[in-house]
């Protein structure tokens, strides 16, 4: 039997007269990514505060590690680590003091603030206050800062949003170093490449429902089209485009003859985004 | 300097400061604060003297009296004119014996009694037993007819004369105590708008421990600074246990208040909006100990009345637990009010 790190049983939460979290029921293996997708709006974030602890359900129940969320909330808080969207540091603080106060807080004793701050690249910054650092570096701060307590499930809400290439590879290859350690990571993003990157499966939110839950593969092979994508020369010697839709019975002789009777000049491969996906289910983009 | 750009800085910065609603608002609201805290304030001064007399039979010169500014009531027993007196309602109250004018009459010296309230000024003692007399002298013709006896009902705050500076310490105690306000509420509200207390709140640390840190931080800060000045000051040479715990008190009541700021503030600017109103109020009753008389029994719905009331006879007059403990007792009560108000509703925001 598989160990669910987390369940969401029948989750639902509700502002006066909005629903925005309505009866979604999932489980996450111990160990394995799952991306959380949605547009604004579609309860992501409101999933996420239930799942951590910041907000009690108004029906059904979280249950992380074994154990029922409402009833354990500091245990439950003790061993998991939680990346907030917003930055929340502490600028007036050197990053070294953040990370030392929150393992602090975790009871984490012996601790090595450069040892979280080099696996983020901040190494060389670490006396410095935090209100000196670029956006980049704070995001990166805060990734560090929910390591501290070495969680059993880690919460990334947006962890690359508006970074640079760089920064976004070092939070990415920390995220999969932390899937190696064993860890489960809920990952929250708008990047659709990233959640088809990083993620086992990935879920689509839209208000406050669940529409999708599968693996990238999967659910690009239910609701997504893939094609070869061919460019061939004629006889004047111009290019034109041919396009042969994959895993179709027609396929394996619609290549042959292709092959056969054309002049073939360039293939490509295509095959839907985690996006298009998104678009095809729901009708609406994941930006709006 | 170059006032052109300071010239165009200033119109940058009040550009800013009119398109934040909120402190916008705070800034008017303040205003007609402060007209209001203005109007409240008595707006003429009442110089007519109350006092409280017993007398069997009246004698007619006492019934002019009014119009000497004495404002004059008949009592009809000895001991509700001392109780009267005890509770304030007048600050003297003269007590004439069935014989008074029998005995003028016949040569000999009447007994009468003086009863006047504990902090009624010196000059007003002397004044009434001359009036006394001279009444009895108006009434006979002759001089130094009546034997009086005066009684201060209370304990006599007006012993020991009080030099100034002793005066001033009620109220550089509780400023002390009450300026914490402003750095509690900033730290507060900071760590609610910049959602620190967000990351704080998904690790172990509950909402409770946040508060109690908070109120340790609090009380701890404003606490030990009133106690080093009333140390320093000589505050602290009589009944230093009383002390400590009225400013104990008081150092939880700023915390309550601070909690209760930070909860509508968003910013310092916002912080300091709010506090300032807030700490002129609690001033107030502080006055009242620098200039007697100048403010009335209103001032006890003022929670920092009885923080002032307590430190002036502790430190000023070396009262003890008796004397001050129905003042330690409301103190502590608004402060209960105060911090349970200022938990619920920043929790409220918390969450």
């Amino acid at each position: 039997m598989t160990d669910y790190a987390i369940i969401a049983e029948d989750l639902t939460y509700y502002y006066d007269d909005l629903t925005a979290v309505n009866h979604i029921n999932f489980q996450v293996a111990e160990g394995e990514i799952l991306g959380f997708l949605g547009p604004n709006g579609a309860g992501k974030t409101t999933t996420v505060k239930m799942l951590t602890g910041q907000m009690k359900p108004r029906g059904g129940r979280a249950v992380l590690l074994g154990m029922d969320v409402a009833k354990n909330i500091e245990k439950v808080q003790g061993n998991i680590g939680v990346c907030f969207e917003t930055t929340n540091l502490y600028e007036q603080m050197t990053a070294i003091e953040n990370l030392n106060l929150f393992a602090r807080l975790f009871g984490v004793k012996p601790f090595y603030a450069i040892e979280y701050l080099s696996r983020v690249g901040l190494e060389g910054r670490g006396k410095d206050k935090v209100e000196t650092y670029s956006k980049g570096m704070k995001q990166r701060l805060m990734v560090a800062r929910s390591l501290v307590n070495r969680p059993q499930i880690l919460f990334l809400d947006e962890p690359t949003a508006g970074l640079d290439p760089a920064s976004s590879e070092a939070i990415r290859e920390v995220i999969l170093r932390e899937k190696e350690r064993g860890a489960t990571v809920f990952l929250t993003t708008h990047d659709m490449m990233e959640a088809d990157k990083l993620s086992d499966r990935v879920v689509f939110m839209n208000q406050g429902n669940i529409v999708a839950l599968d693996t990238p593969l999967n659910l690009k092979r239910q609701y997504g089209r893939r094609a070869l994508k061919v460019k061939v020369a004629t006889g004047s010697g111009a290019l034109e485009d041919r396009e042969i839709v994959l895993d179709t019975p027609e396929t394996p002789s619609n290549i042959q003859e292709l092959f056969m009777h054309e002049q073939v000049v360039t293939v490509h491969s295509e095959e839907a985004t985690l996006e298009d996906i998104f678009i095809n289910i729901t009708g609406r983009g994941l930006t709006e | 300097m170059n006032w052109r750009i300071i010239g165009t800085l200033v119109s940058k910065d009040l550009s800013l400061f009119f398109r934040k609603k909120g402190i916008l608002a705070i800034t008017i609201l303040g205003l007609v604060f402060y007209l209001i805290i203005y109007f409240v304030m008595p707006g003429t001064v009442s110089e007519n003297l109350k006092i409280g007399i017993h007398a069997p039979e009246l004698p007619p010169v006492f019934q002019h009296l009014p119009e000497e500014g004495l404002e004059i009531s008949i009592v009809d027993s000895e001991e509700i004119l001392r109780q009267s007196v005890s509770d304030g309602t007048y600050i003297v109250g003269i007590s004439l014996p069935p014989d008074f004018i029998e005995k003028l009459n016949t040569g000999q010296k009447p007994d009468v009694n003086l009863y006047f309230t504990a902090d009624a000024p010196e000059e007003i003692r002397v004044a009434m037993d001359s009036l006394v007399n001279e009444f009895a002298s108006t009434l006979t013709g002759q001089v130094m007819t009546v034997e009086v006896s005066q009684e201060i009902l209370g304990q006599d705050l007006l012993g020991t004369p009080i030099p100034p500076r002793d005066r001033l310490r009620p109220l550089l105690a509780i400023f002390i105590i009450f300026m914490e306000i402003l750095g509690l509420a900033n730290l507060i509200s900071e760590e609610v708008e910049r959602r620190t207390a967000q990351a704080l709140l998904v690790t172990p640390a509950t909402v409770i421990d946040l508060f109690t840190a908070k109120g340790i931080a609090g009380i701890g800060l404003a606490f030990v600074q009133a106690v080093l000045f009333m140390a320093i000051v000589g505050g602290m040479n009589v009944n230093p246990m009383i002390i400590l715990v009225v400013l104990f008190i008081g150092a939880a009541l700023a915390t309550g208040l601070a909690f209760l700021i930070s909860a509508f503030a968003k910013d310092f600017m916002s912080v300091l909006a709010w506090s300032i109103p807030v700490l002129v109020i609690l001033i107030v009753p502080s006055l009242g100990v620098m200039i007697p008389g100048a403010i009335t029994g209103w001032v006890k719905v003022i929670p920092s009345y009885y923080l002032v009331d307590a430190v002036h006879r502790v430190a000023n007059y070396g009262s003890g637990w008796g004397d001050v403990w129905t003042s330690l007792l409301i103190l502590f009560g608004y402060t209960i009010v105060i911090i349970g108000f200022g938990i619920l509703v920043l929790r409220r925001k918390l969450q």
